[in-house]
Formats: structure tokens, C-alpha cells, sequence
């Protein structure tokens, strides 16, 4: 029924880099690029390899003279203009790829002070011009653009629920049976995307909550009483006083941590279901699927919505991805190889930790979550134990951050000179101050120590978890400002 | 154990100093720290630096500060990354721009580089900005910053080479009397004597001071900031704003690190962050600079300084306790890292108090000689 209305969708046209991209009504840009064949939407910071979709960077791009665009935040509309950010001097002809050249063990030690740089004021200096250019990745923003406060507003509920899964549907239902007040938050433009794709039956949603589709939860602040939402759209945001408040914010599914784990191609199960919905998959396009658990299921599905399936394994058995700007295949433990355009990872599935460590941490350290407040639970398969992470090989070519051409080496090395605290690896290396913000790299990062040092990844802690990464503009933070009054700790 | 000089904290202060010392040739130094290397306010600041003040207390001591910031990275031997972009003021009301008339007055006497910004060049280094709210502006030239990471790392690497002996992760549970004098660290059931003993423990100060049994006037205080997401250079300056206590700069990275101060009572020891900040800092950039309203903020974080009732430093020997030395009530750290160095080093080691160090002593409130600095952009 989906496929049917999609197909009486008008087309719309986009332009990528200049080139027209024939698009259809609802799609997000990341979704019509993909169904267009373009693999490379971003790179990483120093290196500039092409990363794919798992990763922020690798979806970031211009618009009207903004950096930074989340091309899968993004709804399609006419004449909708996008083009390449840290390409240097034009899309069409980046000389910055050349950085790929670059040995990675050359630009280690953070963006900005690796050890050949010139010491001293003068000599730095120009040296810095040229980083700061470099670093900067989009476009400054131009001076000329309008700015908008988008005045926000403050409301209190009695029940926030962040995800519109399954278990994000049942507490609303059970909440909205005992007349309570519920708000329902998810980040899809619908609620329950990921579920309805992989074909399992949602409860509907009961009427009369508020349900906010496009937004994204940004901060859990005050051990939790506050809680601070805003649309993809940079319309104006929330404040929220929740009596109660349920994360059913799921899981994520994390790349393998081997060489080419972060190209174009490598996708998560929600957005290979995501695409296959679209019908943004071009046929002719191979995948292979890894995965913790239920492959057999997952891929019966995947095959049922029209993928053609080149095989599938266990999320430990692939030693490498293979290809150079985008997937070509796999390597698989076994010595296998296999041909594919698309590496679909379904597991290692661990929660994303933000907005419960934001409401639990406290102390002068915080690298690790407290109890939850009494007032704040999770829901569904957010509050399943992360799944533990195997090294059993640890490559030196992969990369811990892409984002930030953080390798294994790197990180290898800093160990065996005896760093092995995760806020000073983080400092050092830069590991984890990417867009993501350290969203799935320190839970890498700590997988990788334990390897190192034979100590349980959980003993390394995780560096503070700051929002809100990317989810509030200045525009729109600024519209809560006299909604809500200092704290008084007294 | 035996160190010559024991320094409780293990930040910029401290390594600074440690640093100092040792390239005054003392030995045995070492360094006690609760937490990791730059897990305290050193590792997450503002990391700007200016030559001057409107009070010449400030100007002559931070002025001198600046100077020996110009040479860091030969001394240390590795790249601070101290880049002189230049330190822009603005003031948007008769009264601010009254400081900073009077701040270049003072400048000038002190013999500090600044100068008025005049519109035309002011729309040329910070294009984003809307002039038509700005009443008066100047500018530190050779201003700048250093990127915490940068320097802390220098000093480690630095202080290490020197054989000064850190130990981080490393409680200190009392300091040892000797009838009028402290006598050294106790770390555990470990006593460390030591000739000289130093405080320097950003907002842990005043509790450290009270293992020794004396007090330190002044408090903990939360300070929020936060980064946008990166982009190509559209701030050339450092920029303080004087009448919203607003600071900002565009670091190496592209990223557009500040902070503000809002309305209220920060004490507390946690480095959760909350929304007033983030909020009103925003609203601060959209209405002076309103093509950065699209840009998404990345992350926002807290750390904790030690407020004083002046907000300036406290240096010096305790006046209640014999060689025990404080440098303690930073608000401006970083910028003032280089000079407390120096002159509490020469203050351990010969007993002199140099001048530009003196105003800052410990005991100045009880004595009734608080600074007046009205240039700095935190405020009670």
C-alpha cells in the first residue's frame, strides 16, 4: 500500500554539487541521493576519506551558505540547492582529497597540534590560518544570512516519552487509558518507521497525546526534571517539565571496528530499511548482512521488501570491508570474499547513553552514569544491557573515530606510553569530538583498552556525554531563554 | 619521602609553577593532583589571553603575563599554540564604553599594546557582527589564545623532561603542621615533607587550605560554555562583550567556543550543565551576531572555578601559616598562568614578593583592600 502512494508521488528536483537529482515528495535528501547513486556525501576531518551513513559527517552538506546540513534530517522541496562541504577549491575538482595520501600516522595528536607543526607565535600563525581553514569543513556562514529567535515555549506534562517504537506506543496507550497528559517525541518524520519497515505491528498511537514527528530530544538537564526538545526544521523548541519521562530510544547498531568499516555503503538495519521503503536501493545493488542475532529473520525480511541479498554472517566474522571511495565487498574471517555494494549491520546493538547519562552523572568526574531518577525509566530495547563488544582482532587500519581519523595505531599506541585514561585519550587524540560526539567511538574506545590491557571494557569509564550534538540551533536555544530562571541550589 | 616543594593540583597553576622552579634549577619538586591531567578548569576553559585590564593592579600583572605567553613555546620546548589574533572589546552603552576609555588609559600607563577599533575595521574582523549596537570598541593586537590541550600538554611534557615527579589521581588527605609552618603533604598514610607547600586546586582551594587549618576567602562557582559545530573562519578576534559578560573565539578547530554569565548562585560540585546558560549565550549571539542563529550548537560542558570577593587571584605566602603558598581564586587562569609562575616561583625561592604579584595577596580582603576591576566579564 506504502509503494503505491509513493509511486503517485510527484517528483521533485534537487540539485547536488550543480548536478539535477529527480527526487520524490517525502523523501529526506540523504534518501534521494542514495536512490540516485551518489555514494560520497561526506568526508572525514583530516584524512578526508568518504564516510557513510553511520556517520554525522558522512551526511553533512551545504545549504544557502549553512554548513553543516543533516542531509537525513532533511525533507526534499523543489529547486532545493545542496553541494559538498571541505572540498577545497570546488566540488567538481577537490584537490583536499588528496589528504588521503597522507599517512594517518602523520596527523595524529588531535586536529590542530600534531608534531610537525611549527612552534612559536609568528610561524605558528600561518600555519593556523591554513588549519583553520582546513578544520573549519563547511563554508562560513555567510554574514548576510537573517537570523530568527524562535521564541520557544515551556509546558509541563505528565508523561514524556522519547521514540515512537513499539515500546515508546505502549506506554503512550497505557498512560493516555489513566487520562494523563502524554507528549511523544521521535525523530522520524513518523513515529515507528523502523518497526513498520521490518513489518512488525504497531499498536496506533492513542489520540490526544502530542505527538512531536522530526524532533530530537536534545538534553535531559536538573538530574532529569528538564527536558529540552527541538524540531529538525529550526522551528522554535521545548522546555519540558515531565513528571515522569520514558526513554524508548531503542538501540544502535554499530559498524564493525575493521578497516573500511566507515565507507559509503556500510549502513545500519534502520536505514537499509529505511531505503528499501523509499525504493531508494538502485536494483542491481548487492548487500551482505552481519548481525548479533535473528539474521535468518532479517534477511527473509530484507529479501521480502526486495533486496537482492548477497549472503549473510555473524557481526565478528568480517575482518575487512573492501573498497576504496565506496563498499565493493567483504573479506570474511574465513578467508572468503564477497562481492557487495551495500554492508548492512544489524548488531552489535548497544543503547546511545546521552540523555540518561546527562540525567544520572554527577560529580566532578562524571565518566560514568548514576542511578536513573525514580521519575525516569527505560523502555523496550533501550533498556536491554548493551551488547559487549569482541575484539579478538584488533586492526591498527581501523578507525576508533572516523570522524576525526582517530585509527586503532593511534590509540595503540598512547597505551602502550601508559595513556590509558579515556578523558586524556580524548584530549590527545581527539577521539570522540566529532559531530557524533562520541556516539558509538568511546564505546570503540573502551573496547579497544580492554583489549589493549586485558581490564573490563566497563572499567575504563566513557568520557562525559555532552549534548546536544548538533539538535539546537543558536536560534533555537535562544528562544527558551526566559522560560526558564537559574536553579537555586540552596 | 622529601620534596623540596609540594604542589597540591596539578593544572595550569600548578605545572606552571612546578615548571618555573625547576628551570630555576630547584629539584624534587612534585605535584599532587585528586583528578586526571586536565580534569579541572584547566582542561576546560576559555583559553583567551590579554595584556590588559582597566585597574592597574590587573594591567601591570597580566600585562606581564601576556609577555611571557609570547614566549612559551620556546621556553617549554613544544608548541603551545598561542596564536596573537588579536582580542577585540565592544561595549554597547555609555557605561562600558566609560571602561573602556578608561582601560586604555590605564593600558597606556602600564605600557600595554591596545587601541580603539574603529567601525569600518571592526566589520572587517568579525563581518557577522551588528555594528549598530556597539557604542565603543578597542583591541589587544597581539591578544590571542591557547588552546588548553595544547599548553597543558606542553607543560606536562616539559615538567617532565625537568624531572618535576606528577602524580595525578592522587588524593591529598591532609597537610602536615609543624607549629607555625606547614611541613608537607600526607597522601594516604604517606607523608611527603616538604620545604615548601602550595595550593593551587582551582575551586578545591578553600577546603584544601582548611586540611592545613587555615582559611581561604572565596568559593566554588560553576561556569558553563559551549561549541558550536565547525566552520571556516568568521571570527577574527577573541570577542568580549562587556555589557552581556559574553566571551567567544573561533577555535584552530572551526568551532565557536564561549560562554556568558547569567543571573544566580553557581556554587555546587557537579559538572552537569543546565539550560540558562545555553540559552542566554544564544540569545547573545543572535541578537549581535544574527547570521550565526542557524549554526547547531555541538556540545555544552561545566567547570569550576575558585570565586574570590574581587574575582582576582590570591598569591602568595598564607599570612596564618608559614610556607604554605596559595595560588588560588583564578577566574582568569590561563591568561594569568605564566606570571603567577614566575612570580611565586621567585617568591618561594628568595622570599621576595615581586610588586605586580603584591595587590593579589592572600589576606587582601581581611586588610580591606579589595581590587576594583570593572574590565572583567564575570560578575556577581
Amino acid at each position: 500500500l506504502g509503494r503505491q502512494a509513493k509511486s503517485a508521488a510527484k517528483p521533485v528536483t534537487i540539485f547536488w554539487n550543480g548536478r539535477a537529482i529527480e527526487a520524490e515528495a517525502g523523501d529526506s535528501a540523504a534518501t534521494a541521493l542514495h536512490r540516485a547513486g551518489i555514494r560520497r556525501l561526506g568526508c572525514s576531518r583530516k584524512l578526508h576519506r568518504p564516510l557513510g551513513s553511520d556517520l554525522v559527517l558522512g551526511l553533512q552538506a551545504q545549504l544557502d551558505g549553512l554548513p553543516n546540513v543533516r542531509l537525513d534530517r532533511l525533507a526534499v522541496r523543489p529547486g532545493l540547492a545542496l553541494s559538498s562541504q571541505n572540498v577545497w577549491p570546488s566540488p567538481g575538482f577537490d584537490l583536499l582529497r588528496l589528504a588521503r595520501l597522507i599517512p594517518a600516522r602523520w596527523v595524529r595528536g588531535g586536529f590542530e597540534h600534531p608534531k610537525w607543526l611549527p612552534s612559536g607565535s609568528r610561524r605558528f600563525e600561518l600555519w593556523e590560518r591554513v588549519l583553520r581553514f582546513l578544520a573549519g569543513g563547511g563554508a562560513a556562514v555567510s554574514p548576510a544570512r537573517p537570523g530568527v529567535l524562535q521564541s520557544g515555549e515551556r509546558l509541563a506534562v505528565d508523561l514524556a516519552i522519547v521514540g515512537g517504537g513499539p515500546a515508546g506506543r505502549r506506554a503512550a496507550i497505557a498512560a493516555a487509558q489513566e487520562g494523563r497528559s502524554v507528549i511523544l517525541i521521535c525523530r522520524g518524520p513518523s513515529p515507528g518507521r523502523f518497526a513498520a519497515a521490518m513489518g512488525e505491528a504497531l499498536p496506533p498511537l492513542p489520540a490526544g497525546i502530542r505527538l512531536l514527528a522530526g524532533w530530537e530530544a536534545v538534553g535531559l538537564y536538573r538530574r532529569g526534571r528538564l527536558l529540552v526538545a527541538a524540531p529538525h526544521d529550526g522551528g522554535p523548541a521545548l522546555a519540558i517539565e515531565a513528571g515522569e519521562i520514558a526513554l524508548a530510544t531503542g538501540r544502535r547498531s554499530l559498524a564493525p571496528l575493521v578497516p573500511g568499516g566507515d565507507l559509503p555503503g556500510v549502513m545500519d538495519l534502520p536505514t537499509a530499511a529505511g531505503l528499501l521503503r523509499d525504493r531508494a536501493i538502485p536494483p542491481g545493488q548487492r548487500a551482505f548482512l552481519i548481525g548479533t542475532s535473528a539474521h535468518d529473520a532479517i534477511a527473509t525480511r530484507l529479501r521480502g521488501l526486495g533486496l537482492a541479498l548477497a549472503g549473510a554472517a555473524e557481526a565478528g566474522s568480517v575482518i575487512r570491508v573492501l573498497g576504496l571511495d565506496s563498499v565493493r565487498g567483504v573479506a570474511l574471517a574465513d578467508g572468503k570474499r564477497i562481492a557487495c555494494e551495500i554492508l548492512i549491520h544489524a548488531g552489535l546493538w548497544r543503547p546511545d547513553p546521552l540523555l540518561s547519562f546527562q540525567a544520572s552523572a554527577a560529580g566532578e568526574l562524571r565518566l560514568a552514569p548514576g542511578p536513573l531518577p525514580g521519575h525516569i525509566r527505560l523502555c523496550g530495547a533501550a533498556a536491554l544491557a548493551p551488547e559487549p563488544i569482541a575484539c579478538a582482532k584488533l586492526d591498527d587500519r581501523a578507525f576508533i573515530c572516523p570522524c576525526m581519523d582517530v585509527a586503532v595505531a593511534e590509540i595503540r599506541d598512547l597505551a602502550a606510553d601508559g595513556e590509558t585514561h579515556v578523558e586524556v585519550l580524548k584530549r590527545l587524540s581527539g577521539c570522540g569530538m566529532g559531530p557524533c560526539q562520541g556516539m558509538p567511538c568511546w564505546d570503540y574506545l573502551a573496547a579497544a583498552l580492554s583489549h589493549l590491557t586485558g581490564r573490563p571494557p566497563e572499567s575504563f569509564g566513557q568520557p562525559s556525554h555532552r549534548g546536544p550534538r548538533g539538535g539546537l540551533t543558536f536560534g533555537q536555544a535562544a528562544g527558551l531563554a526566559d522560560l526558564i530562571a537559574p536553579e537555586d541550589p540552596r | 619521602v622529601k620534596a623540596s616543594v609540594a604542589i597540591i593540583g596539578g593544572g595550569i597553576q600548578g605545572l606552571m609553577l612546578a615548571f618555573c622552579l625547576a628551570e630555576r634549577g630547584m629539584k624534587d619538586i612534585a605535584v599532587f593532583d585528586a583528578g586526571y591531567w586536565q580534569g579541572g578548569a584547566s582542561g576546560r576553559n576559555g583559553t583567551m589571553v590579554r595584556g590588559g585590564f582597566s585597574s592597574p593592579e590587573w594591567t601591570r600583572f597580566f600585562g606581564y603575563s601576556h609577555r611571557l605567553w609570547l614566549g612559551l613555546s620556546r621556553r617549554l620546548g613544544h608548541n603551545v599554540m598561542y596564536t596573537q589574533r588579536g582580542y577585540a572589546i565592544l561595549a554597547e552603552s555609555e557605561r562600558t564604553a566609560g571602561i573602556i576609555e578608561e582601560s586604555l588609559r590605564t593600558q597606556r600607563d602600564c605600557g600595554v599594546a591596545s587601541r580603539r577599533l574603529p567601525t569600518p575595521e571592526l566589520q572587517r574582523c568579525l563581518p557577522a557582527i551588528d555594528d549598530t549596537r556597539v557604542t565603543a570598541a578597542m583591541i589587544f593586537e597581539d591578544g590571542g589564545t591557547a588552546p588548553h590541550h595544547a599548553v597543558m600538554k606542553g607543560l606536562r611534557a616539559a615538567c617532565e623532561a625537568k624531572g618535576v615527579a606528577l602524580h595525578y589521581g592522587t588524593v591529598v588527605t591532609g597537610i602536615e603542621r609543624a607549629g607555625a609552618r606547614a611541613a608537607g603533604v600526607w597522601c594516604g598514610a604517606d607523608l611527603i615533607s616538604a620545604d615548601a607547600t602550595v595550593i593551587a586546586a582551582g575551586g578545591h582551594s578553600p577546603a584544601v587550605a582548611g586540611l592545613a587549618g587555615v582559611e581561604l576567602e572565596g568559593r566554588p562557582w560553576r561556569l558553563e560554555a559551549l561549541a558550536s559545530e565547525p566552520m571556516r573562519p568568521v571570527l577574527g578576534p577573541v570577542l568580549a562583550l562587556l555589557d552581556r559578560t559574553v566571551y567567544m573565539h573561533q577555535t584552530a578547530r572551526g568551532e565557536i567556543v564561549g560562554g556568558c554569565e547569567v543571573q544566580g548562585d553557581f556554587a555546587g560540585a557537579t559538572l552537569a550543565s543546565d539550560l540558562p546558560v545555553m540559552a542566554h549565550y544564544a540569545r547573545h549571539i543572535v541578537e549581535m551576531m544574527p547570521a550565526l542563529a542557524d549554526l547547531r550548537i555541538l556540545r555544552q560542558w561545566a567547570g569550576i572555578i575558585h570565586a574570590t570577593a574581587d574575582f582576582a587571584p590570591l598569591l602568595g605566602p598564607h599570612p596564618d601559616c608559614r610556607d604554605l603558598w596559595i595560588s588560588a581564586g583564578w577566574s582568569y587562569g590561563v591568561m594569568g598562568a605564566p606570571a603567577a609562575g614566575m612570580l611565586l616561583a621567585e617568591a618561594i625561592a628568595t622570599g621576595r614578593i615581586d610588586e605586580r604579584m603584591a595587590p593579589f595577596a592572600v589576606d587582601r580582603k581581611r586588610q580591606g583592600r579589595l581590587i576594583c576591576e570593572s574590565a572583567i566579564v564575570v560578575s556577581d
